[in-house]
């Protein structure tokens, strides 16, 4: 095979870019179906090349070279990009039917595939820093065409990824200067004081990309302001499809990550953190594409715990964990849209009873959310089983934050479940439809996805995930199949038992399922947490916002008065001077006179003084 | 033949005012207009044949000892643009013939004056030829005969006849050591001689006449009231080429050809010097006249050409000599904006008169371009004399110097361009701008000429400094 045809997948969703944002509004056909065409083509582009094993190195400007790697592990992110692509896609064309920006879209959509296309393939780091950029553009505008207050929400989302992609750039600049080199395949450091440091700022890069705690705050907010379609791609799937295989790349290839460093139990710490809190605030959410948007930032704690374990069961299930979620997290955002299609709202206290009227959708919603809470044989069990695994393995806190995590996430879905699909139908809801059959489509492969994933969790486990670790890293080792640790699995089991009872118990006292959690959130010391998160006392971008604006106000403060002292100090002293010096021109000759003498006496006193 | 450059405009002067001057009275201005064409052309294409100084048939007759060196050129050609420039526009402002072949007069009495102190090198000949200067200079303050010209002229008067009794006491002096009056026989003398009492004496009162001639501060107070009373031409005149020459010329030359420097005298002028520049440009802030701003502006920017002076250096004082030209060019300018301005409103003040660049164009460009050379910005001329002159104090060590001349550079352009945007650049009243139409032609010639002098100046400068400011370093290199 032609080594150029590794351009092929950068290339042509750059060609669809353009056509999409250059096309008439009025020519919506052509639009949507050309759009249609190239994500096709990106998609059975991406199935070609699977098999391939191509690298390419041409000597580009500066010393730098423009490097390329196919090999498996980019390949598996390829197809998985073009997958998600091609569904999101087909998904858009009835959705956006009718909205002003729909080609603005389909532009950023493509030139977000070109641009996660070139960061898979780069095996340069500086070349993979420019498509990582360039991703955090297309972000900017997918959410700022968004309702009125996306244009905020954008920029939060900048300027929180552009700090963390500055992190990111740093920890290139540091790695390329330890390794002596830029290409990622040559790169192999060890965990040393600078390298610790070159590790950090890269695996920051990473994991805002794919939305943990600390860089999540921006992600709810454009869950409610964003096009909808943008969520299902991005920070569903996309985005942490990009930051986990950055994270695992930095993690397997480019440094020597072993379960004795500290910067594994980090990236441990991290994961776990960011599992119970982002549940914690799903679990409070009453907006359905808000309290997803909070599971969107949830799931990436279990893929960040599982890869920084470093053993290989934990990684396997990371990588797994990873696949699954931008399955089932794409599954659920599409539900939404669905919802929000033909209700007009995502709004939970609105909403109610919608499973007898959109069945597909619902019982998708059930495939899917049960896959996200772990529930056996859907995928999201077997990841989270190796998971669990590599945690315990390392330590038990770890292991009891991701338990508690499932349980709280199995809680947030049954009460969304409840809320929005059983319940009371409220009149004006009477009358909703399903959705259309290319919006369903979507769903419908997704959901099944989670299904196969699960009942034949070998297939994507062998072919797609073990390749990536490599036999050196797994020793034999085979994670497929059923879970091999059965106190796991009763553990799990119980987890989820207790969750629906809590449901119930929820229920019962509340007496709605959309209130079912208010028993946790009102419990004694959390309600003060939950009420100061609610005012966005710990959103990191709100303190910098705060610290910002004092910082304005003493530059401000300063400003004027360094103005002060040119604009009024200076100008009335040179002023006043100026005015005293045309005063002694009286016009008084006598007075002239001396003043010549004066300066006279004054020359030769002058001559005088050695 | 550098005799002609004295003895021509004698000889114009008296054939036109013999008594068949009724003939003559329309060539008066055709006869100036030609000498200082002349004067021009030999400085830029100069004949062997004219400055060399071997005997002729004149110098038997004239025993003038004169000799022509850089310094005196570049005054020559600075006389001839002056010269020419206060013409064209005496021509526009003054409408009867009888006071415009007056004027050319008196024009060319203080044209041979200052011809003669340039070129001669004998301590009393430049002392006559300065007398003549400004007799001719009180005339002309007086022109319009009212009794703000009158006052103007009287100040120049008196603070002149103090100048000219300390200047003939230092001449006395002078004789009484060296015995002579020729310039290279004093410096013989000043180097053999013991009397060092007097010499320091003759040489101070020297400086003060020459401070007062020149306006330096604190010796300047005739100037502002002298300038602004004068009629425009003679304004033009006086703060273009007058005091330069009578002033600033005279002091470079004691100081090269016959005193040489000593730290005490360096010192001196390099006070003399700053204080007038810092002093200067800060009183011209507040003025509400423009030509008494254009006064203040003339003491702060000679106040320039000391502080070169006072670097006792060749390149100080090539950057001094640099800037004698370039102000004269844009000080003439500037004033000749100002008649522009005066002759076309009628108004002085410049609270009264608003937004006129949309009537005069020409006076609007010609005088930015002015004011920006004035303040030194690059590329025009007056940039590349103050940078040699700064750069001159901080070769030299005078640190501070330099750094106070640079910030005052900063307060030139803020009075220039405060002017600039009064008069020109912001909104008129509409009604009062109405009948206000460009300046004539005669006017506008000698502005677009001057500018146009200004920017080549500048802008072709690294031709210039081949030609003129390194032959300086050749003339002044013992220093």
């Amino acid at each position: 095979m032609n080594t150029n045809n590794i351009f092929l997948p950068i290339i042509i969703p750059l060609i669809g870019a353009l056509c999409a944002l250059v096309s008439f509004k009025k020519l919506r056909f052509l639009l949507e179906s050309s759009a249609f065409v190239i994500a096709a083509v990106n998609l059975i582009l991406a199935v070609i090349l699977f098999k391939e094993n191509i690298s390419l190195n041409i000597p580009w400007v500066l010393g730098l070279e423009f490097s390329l790697r196919l090999y498996h592990f980019s390949a598996f992110i390829l197809l998985s990009v073009a997958g998600f692509g091609f569904l999101v896609t087909l998904y858009s064309l009835r959705f956006l039917r009718g909205k002003e920006y729909a080609n603005q879209f389909y532009g950023y959509l493509f030139l977000t595939l070109s641009l996660a296309n070139g960061a898979v393939l780069a095996n340069n780091l500086i070349l993979m820093l420019f498509f990582w950029e360039g991703l955090l553009l297309t972000l900017f505008g997918m959410i700022a065409i968004g309702n009125k207050n996306a244009f905020q929400t954008a920029t939060k989302a900048f300027i929180i990824v552009g700090i963390s992609d500055l992190a990111l750039m740093l920890g290139i600049a540091l790695t390329a200067y330890l390794a002596g080199t830029a290409r990622i395949s040559n790169i192999h450091l060890p965990l040393d004081t600078l390298g610790s440091i070159a590790f950090i700022l890269m695996a920051i890069g990473a994991i805002s990309k794919a939305g943990s705690m600390p860089f999540h705050s921006w992600i709810p907010d454009a869950a409610l302001d964003a096009p909808l379609p943008f969520m299902a791609l991005l920070p569903a799937s996309l985005e942490k499809l990009l930051g986990i295989y950055l994270l695992a790349r930095i993690t397997l290839d480019m440094f020597i990550l072993t379960t004795h460093s500290a910067m594994s139990t980090l990236l441990m710490a991290i994961g776990a953190i960011t599992i119970i809190l982002a549940v914690m605030m799903a679990l409070i959410q009453k907006d359905y594409k808000r309290l997803l948007s909070y599971h969107a930032i949830s799931q990436v704690g279990y893929m960040i715990l599982g890869i920084g374990t470093a053993v290989p069961v934990g990684i396997v299930g990371g990588l797994f964990h990873m696949v699954n979620n931008a399955l089932y997290k794409s599954c659920l955002f599409l539900t939404g849209g669905a919802v929000e299609k033909q209700a007009g709202t995502t709004s939970l206290e609105k909403l109610g009873g919608l499973g007898r009227n959109m069945p597909v959708t619902f019982i998708c919603y059930l495939i899917t959310a049960a896959a996200i809470s772990g529930v056996p044989p859907f995928n999201g069990f077997f990841s989270k089983e190796l998971i669990y695994d590599g945690a315990l393995e390392r330590g038990k806190i770890f292991y009891l934050a991701a338990i508690v995590g499932s349980f709280l996430t199995a809680a947030s879905f049954l009460k969304l479940g409840h809320a929005a699909f059983l319940g009371k139908r409220s009149e004006e809801n009477k009358n909703i439809r399903e959705v259309p059959l290319s919006m369903l489509i979507p769903m419908i492969v997704i959901a099944a996805t989670c299904v196969i994933f699960g009942v034949f969790n070998a297939l994507p486990i062998k072919y797609l995930i073990q390749p990536v670790l490599g036999e050196g890293l797994l020793e034999g080792h085979n994670f497929s199949g059923f879970p091999t640790n059965m106190f796991l699995v009763a553990v799990t089991v119980i987890v989820l038992i207790a969750a629906f009872l809590n449901h119930l118990f929820g229920v019962k006292k509340s007496g709605s399922g959309l209130h079912a959690s208010d028993h946790i959130r009102n419990a004694p010391v959390l309600v003060k947490i939950y009420d100061l998160a609610l005012k966005r006392f710990f959103d990191p971008y709100e303190w910098g916002l705060k610290f910002s604006r004092l910082l304005a106000d003493i530059s401000w403060a300063v400003d004027r008065s360094i103005d002060w002292i040119y604009d009024k100090f200076s100008v009335n002293l040179t002023y006043s001077l100026s005015r005293q010096i045309s005063a002694l021109q009286s016009g008084n000759y006598s007075l002239y006179v001396v003043w010549s003498l004066v300066g006279a006496m004054l020359v030769f006193v002058l001559f005088f003084i050695k | 033949m550098m005799h002609t450059l004295v003895l021509f405009p004698f000889f114009a002067l008296i054939i036109l005012n013999l008594p068949l001057r009724v003939i003559f009275r329309r060539l008066s201005f055709w006869v100036v207009f030609a000498l200082s064409l002349i004067q021009i052309f030999l400085v830029f294409f100069p004949q062997n044949a004219f400055w060399g100084t071997h005997f002729n048939f004149l110098n038997t007759f004239f025993r003038f000892n004169l000799s022509a060196d850089g310094l005196s050129m570049v005054m020559l050609l600075s006389i001839g643009i002056v010269t020419l420039t206060a013409l064209l526009v005496a021509r526009q402002m003054i409408t009867d013939s009888d006071r415009m072949a007056l004027f050319c007069s008196l024009l060319l009495i203080a044209m041979a004056g200052m011809n003669g102190a340039v070129l001669v090198r004998d301590i009393f000949s430049l002392y006559v030829f300065l007398e003549i200067t400004a007799v001719a200079s009180y005339i002309m303050i007086a022109f319009d005969k009212n009794i703000f010209s009158f006052e103007g002229a009287f100040k120049y008067l008196v603070l002149s006849a103090v100048a000219t009794a300390m200047m003939i006491t230092a001449i006395a002096l002078v004789i009484l050591f060296s015995g002579s009056t020729e310039f290279y026989l004093i410096n013989y003398a000043i180097r053999a001689s013991a009397h060092t009492s007097l010499i320091v004496l003759s040489l101070g009162l020297f400086l003060c006449g020459f401070f007062i001639k020149a306006g330096l501060i604190p010796f300047h107070s005739w100037l502002p009231d002298a300038y602004s009373s004068a009629p425009a031409p003679v304004s033009i005149f006086l703060a273009g080429i007058v005091t330069k020459t009578t002033g600033v010329y005279t002091l470079i030359r004691i100081f090269i050809s016959i005193f040489g420097f000593n730290g005490q005298s360096q010192r001196i002028l390099l006070l003399a010097g700053i204080i007038s520049v810092v002093i200067g440009a800060i009183a011209a802030i507040t003025q509400k006249d423009f030509k008494r701003m254009l006064a203040y502006s003339s003491i702060s920017q000679v106040g320039y050409i000391i502080l070169g002076l006072g670097c006792a250096s060749s390149l100080g004082i090539a950057g001094a000599i640099l800037h004698i030209f370039n102000h004269s060019v844009f000080k003439s300018l500037l004033f000749v904006n100002s008649a522009a301005v005066e002759t076309q409103t009628g108004k002085t003040n410049m609270d009264e008169i608003s937004g006129l660049g949309e009537k005069m164009p020409v006076t609007a460009v010609t005088s930015t371009l002015g004011a920006l050379s004035c303040a030194g910005i690059p590329p025009l001329a007056g940039f590349w004399s103050k940078l040699l002159i700064i750069l001159a104090l901080w070769v030299g060590g005078l640190h501070v110097y330099a750094v106070v001349a640079i910030l005052s550079s900063v307060l030139t352009l803020a009075y220039l361009l405060s002017i600039q945007r009064k008069l020109f650049f912001i909104k008129g009243n509409s009604e009062e701008n109405s009948q206000i139409k460009e300046a004539g032609f005669g006017i506008s010639l000698a502005s677009t000429l001057l500018a146009f002098i200004s920017l080549a100046t500048g802008v072709f400068f690294p031709f210039i400094i081949n030609s003129f400011i390194v032959p300086f370093g050749k003339i002044f290199g013992r220093f």
